[in-house]
């Protein structure tokens, strides 16, 4: 699961980062915004099955690698 | 009866830090005194909605009894059903107070609605999220006293900060230890002093000193002058310490009341880019509008696969917002140009951010180059509010201040 | 406790900064030196905010300032102007310029309240605008801006049941002004139903009188406007000894070279800022003006009155109005003539016989700066009559009040003779 949330990751962001530094702020360093918040949702939903509502999503509770791993690993 | 409007005047601040002071020793000693802030939040808004401005008072109650039923009505459907056009109905209702009030000046030549109020923007941002969240099954019971508290919160509720209504609630019914509380105190005691200076120090300079004087010399001087950018600049400023130092009261009266009404500025003249900005500015508006209006409407055309181009739903989702942030603010031709302005404004920043992203090597980035972005967008920010002031339309269309 | 040194570190300051405000804005002890820097300074500002405090003008008057009460025309600051030849000439008395463009009559009753005691058995000099008298008199949102709540608990303080005061306060309650405090607005009605206030409102008026004027003292020579190097410009202007003859041709000369842009007399930059633009506009713009019928006579009544009771005498001015601009826009001289009657009246019946009327003098060339304002040959002709005035002891005044100049009747009262 936790390889499928960062290959899911990488391929948001197009770059390798959010692999190696799992504690990385993922807004603040740019690497996502609003817009690639929405297609990893999407992503999440197609490929691992979970289903998040959009006012589900706070941003500090997704805003690193780790965080997000945990949060699906939760739901499922 | 009396009539004060909320933190105007030094008898405003006087009261409430008298009626404060129960929830205060309560708090320290880990109690809330929950009916006790039900009845001085039901004295302060006789205050502010009494008196003279007792019409507003009364738009208040009915707007607050039709706006509850409908959140109890939809959550009552939801239990059993989701159909898209309830909600969409649900959402409907909930902004048709709103709407009028905000079309009615511009058909009826300037007349206010008669069931308009203060805030009743800011209000029906808590009712639509609310009713957004239960269609999102988030929100699972509906309590009308706790929905009452949320609505009703009175340091918030003529101009914000617009809160959620979870956060609200964990709020509202958790004890705070002691330690964590003298914290909250020691920061909402620097909030309103910090207000002070930009309220009643910086933005009554350049509002009420800087501004008439400038306005003046613009409008005999006529067409397009310096005394016009000189304009531009003396209102940015004072629309930021005016706002911004409401936001700090609001928030600063939130904490010693417990509750951790989130920030609505932070430092937004310091921004990098557009996009930048509006994570520092009306946080509290923008976060809304990113939350229920863009990423939904993202959601919904990625998910139904409408359009291909993630740059044209990106885009497109700009200019909804920002043309939707127009009409709310009135409608005016200046208002909605300013909605407009600011989602050009972000679609090219967008555009300059995927270009600089794949020309990383040869962009440099340095000290120096970072203060031209902050400059570049300082510099866009308050054109934009050239725009939003309506000084232009006085300048073009009617040569005379009113 | 641990408790309470937290709380103190959080509320401490702010208790002891509002306690130390408190104490020191209720405390009847004055603060500030005032220096003879801003005296000067003050003195040729016009600001608004030395016009509604007090005490600048107090400590100005209380040396060999004397009050100079008028409108726009006192910022033609040119060579002859009367703070120019007072300095240049190291006269004994040093004009304090009291108004600037929109105070009237009223303004100045209110204006007068800080400074009865300095007013009492001294002199001063008075410049009436024809141009005041219009029907409603002084507009609210100019006397709002040379208004102070200090003003009027100075003048609640002392108020008492006489028609000069009721007066006063029901053309108060008729400005938005009034209603800038609650507590005020009471006592200000009270005053003009003729009641007594009460204990607790006159314990209020002295507090607040305190405060206010604290806030004065510290608040309002914080931006002064300085004029100084016009004065010294003006003054290099100037032989070093007087001589009329002298002075009339310099008052000439500048005239006329400051005055080349157009037909009416009016100075240049006058002429480019307010006219050009709309000067065509005007032409027979005025031919129905009047200033017979006005709410400011019983208004001007209220100054009057108030410079018989402190015993005050007063050099008044009649100005006149440029006469080439007169005939272009049409204003009738029959009517400016039944204004000086009425006024005359009003001043000489009640024993005010210091008047000099220069409405004859609006065809002189270069009397005027511009339309309706005195400049160079104006200001110096005024000379003539304030320096002596001023500089040698006058015989004691002898007023006699009359209410009925407080009256709609006289307001409205209509061809006035003269015997």
């Amino acid at each position: 699961m936790k390889d499928q949330v960062i290959e899911i990751l990488q391929n948001l962001t197009g770059s390798d980062e959010v692999g190696k530094d799992l504690d990385v702020n993922l807004f603040e360093s740019g690497l996502l915004d609003s817009m690639g918040t929405v297609q990893l949702l999407l992503e999440l939903q197609s490929q691992c099955g979970i289903d998040v509502p959009v006012s589900e999503f706070e941003r500090s509770e997704w805003d690193t690698p780790n965080k997000i791993i945990a949060k699906v690993e939760n739901m499922q | 009866m009396p009539n004060i409007q909320p933190y105007q005047n030094p008898t405003y601040f006087l009261i409430l830090g008298v009626a404060l002071l129960p929830i205060m020793i309560g708090m320290l000693f880990g109690k809330k005194l929950h009916w006790y802030q039900t009845l001085i939040s039901f004295a302060f808004l006789v205050l502010t909605f009494g008196g003279v401005k007792w019409e507003q008072g009364i738009a208040l109650i009915g707007y607050i009894v039709f706006e509850v039923c409908l959140i109890g009505l939809y959550h009552l459907y939801r239990k059993k059903k989701n159909a898209t056009w309830v909600f969409c109905s649900a959402v409907i209702l909930a902004i048709i107070p709103l709407v009028i009030v905000k079309v009615t000046p511009a058909f009826e030549n300037g007349q206010v609605a008669l069931i308009g109020f203060l805030g009743i923007s800011y209000l029906t941002f808590k009712v639509v999220q609310m009713i957004m969240e239960i269609r999102d099954g988030i929100i699972k019971e509906f309590k009308p006293w706790l929905v009452l508290q949320f609505l009703l919160f009175f340091p918030t509720i003529s101009s914000g900060p617009i809160d959620r209504y979870r956060r609200f609630v964990k709020d509202y019914n958790k004890i705070v230890t002691r330690d964590k509380y003298l914290n909250l105190l020691d920061k909402a005691v620097w909030y309103i002093f910090l207000g002070f200076l930009y309220k009643f120090i910086l933005a009554y300079y350049f509002g009420s000193r800087l501004q008439p004087m400038v306005a003046q010399l613009a409008l005999s001087h006529g067409g397009m002058s310096w005394w016009v950018v000189a304009y531009t600049y003396v209102y940015s400023m004072h629309l930021f310490f005016d706002f911004a130092g409401y936001s700090l009261f609001a928030v600063g009266i939130s904490y010693i009341m417990g509750i951790e009404t989130p920030m609505n500025f932070n430092r937004p003249f310091k921004a990098h880019n557009i996009k930048d900005f509006w994570n520092r500015w009306h946080m509290t508006l923008s976060f809304w509008f990113r939350d229920y209006i863009y990423m939904r409407l993202v959601f919904f055309i990625m998910k139904n696969k409408l359009i291909k181009s993630r740059i044209t739903i990106a885009n497109l989702g700009y200019l909804t917002l920002f043309l939707i942030m127009g009409f709310w603010h009135g409608v005016t031709w200046y208002y909605i140009v300013y909605g407009l302005f600011h989602a050009c404004a972000i679609i090219l920043c967008d555009a300059w951010l995927r270009f600089k992203k794949k020309h990383q090597a040869r962009i440099p980035s340095n000290k120096f180059t970072e203060g031209l972005a902050i400059f570049i967008t300082f510099n866009t920010v308050c054109f934009s509010f050239l725009i939003f002031s309506g000084f232009l339309n006085v300048l073009f269309f009617h040569g005379t201040l009113n | 406790m641990n408790v309470f040194k937290k709380l103190f570190k959080i509320f401490g300051p702010v208790l002891i900064a509002a306690l130390l405000l408190f104490i020191f804005l209720i405390s009847p002890f004055g603060v500030k030196n005032i220096s003879q820097t801003t005296i000067q300074k003050a003195a040729l500002s016009q600001s608004p905010n030395v016009f509604k405090g007090t005490a600048v003008k107090e400590a100005a008057m209380s040396q060999n300032y004397v009050p100079f009460f008028g409108s726009s025309e006192l910022s033609r600051m040119d060579a002859l102007h009367p703070s120019v030849l007072a300095q240049k000439y190291h006269r004994d008395y040093r004009p304090f310029l009291l108004g600037s463009p929109g105070t009237q009559s009223l303004t100045h009753y209110w204006g007068m309240q800080g400074i009865r005691k300095q007013l009492t058995n001294k002199k001063a000099v008075f410049i009436i605008s024809p141009q005041w008298f219009v029907k409603k008199g002084v507009d609210p949102n100019a006397f709002s801006f040379y208004y102070s709540n200090l003003e009027t608990v100075e003048w609640l303080r002392q108020a008492g049941n006489t028609r000069m005061d009721r007066y006063a306060a029901s053309r108060l309650l008729t400005m938005p002004s009034a209603s800038s405090s609650e507590t005020l607005e009471k006592c200000i009605l009270k005053v003009a139903a003729g009641q007594q206030l009460s204990s607790t409102e006159k314990t209020y008026l002295d507090l607040k009188y305190n405060m206010l004027k604290h806030e004065d003292q510290m608040f309002s020579m914080l931006t002064l406007k300085d004029k100084r190097s016009l004065i010294e410009t003006g003054e290099k202007q100037l032989p070093d000894t007087y001589n009329t003859a002298k002075l009339n041709k310099i008052a000439e000369n500048l005239g006329k070279a400051n005055t080349t842009n157009n037909r009416f007399n009016v100075d240049n930059n006058f002429w480019n800022k307010r006219l050009k633009k709309s000067y065509q506009k005007l032409r027979n713009e005025q031919s129905n003006f009047s200033y017979i019928k006005s709410v400011e006579y019983s208004d001007f009544e209220l100054v009057l009155n108030q410079f018989a009771k402190q015993n005050t005498n007063v050099l008044f001015i009649i100005p006149p109005i440029n006469q080439k601009w007169a005939d272009y826009t049409g204003l009738s001289m029959n009517m400016i003539h039944q204004f000086n009657r009425k006024i005359k009246y009003q001043l000489n019946s009640q024993g005010f016989n210091n008047v000099v009327d220069l409405s004859d003098d609006g065809s002189s060339p270069y009397f005027m700066q511009d339309t309706i304002h005195l400049g160079w040959k104006g200001w110096l002709k005024v000379d003539q009559y304030v320096n002596p005035f001023l500089s040698k002891k006058q015989k004691a005044p002898n007023y006699k009040i009359n209410n009925y100049f407080y009256t709609k009747n006289w307001q409205q009262k209509e061809n006035i003779s003269l015997d």
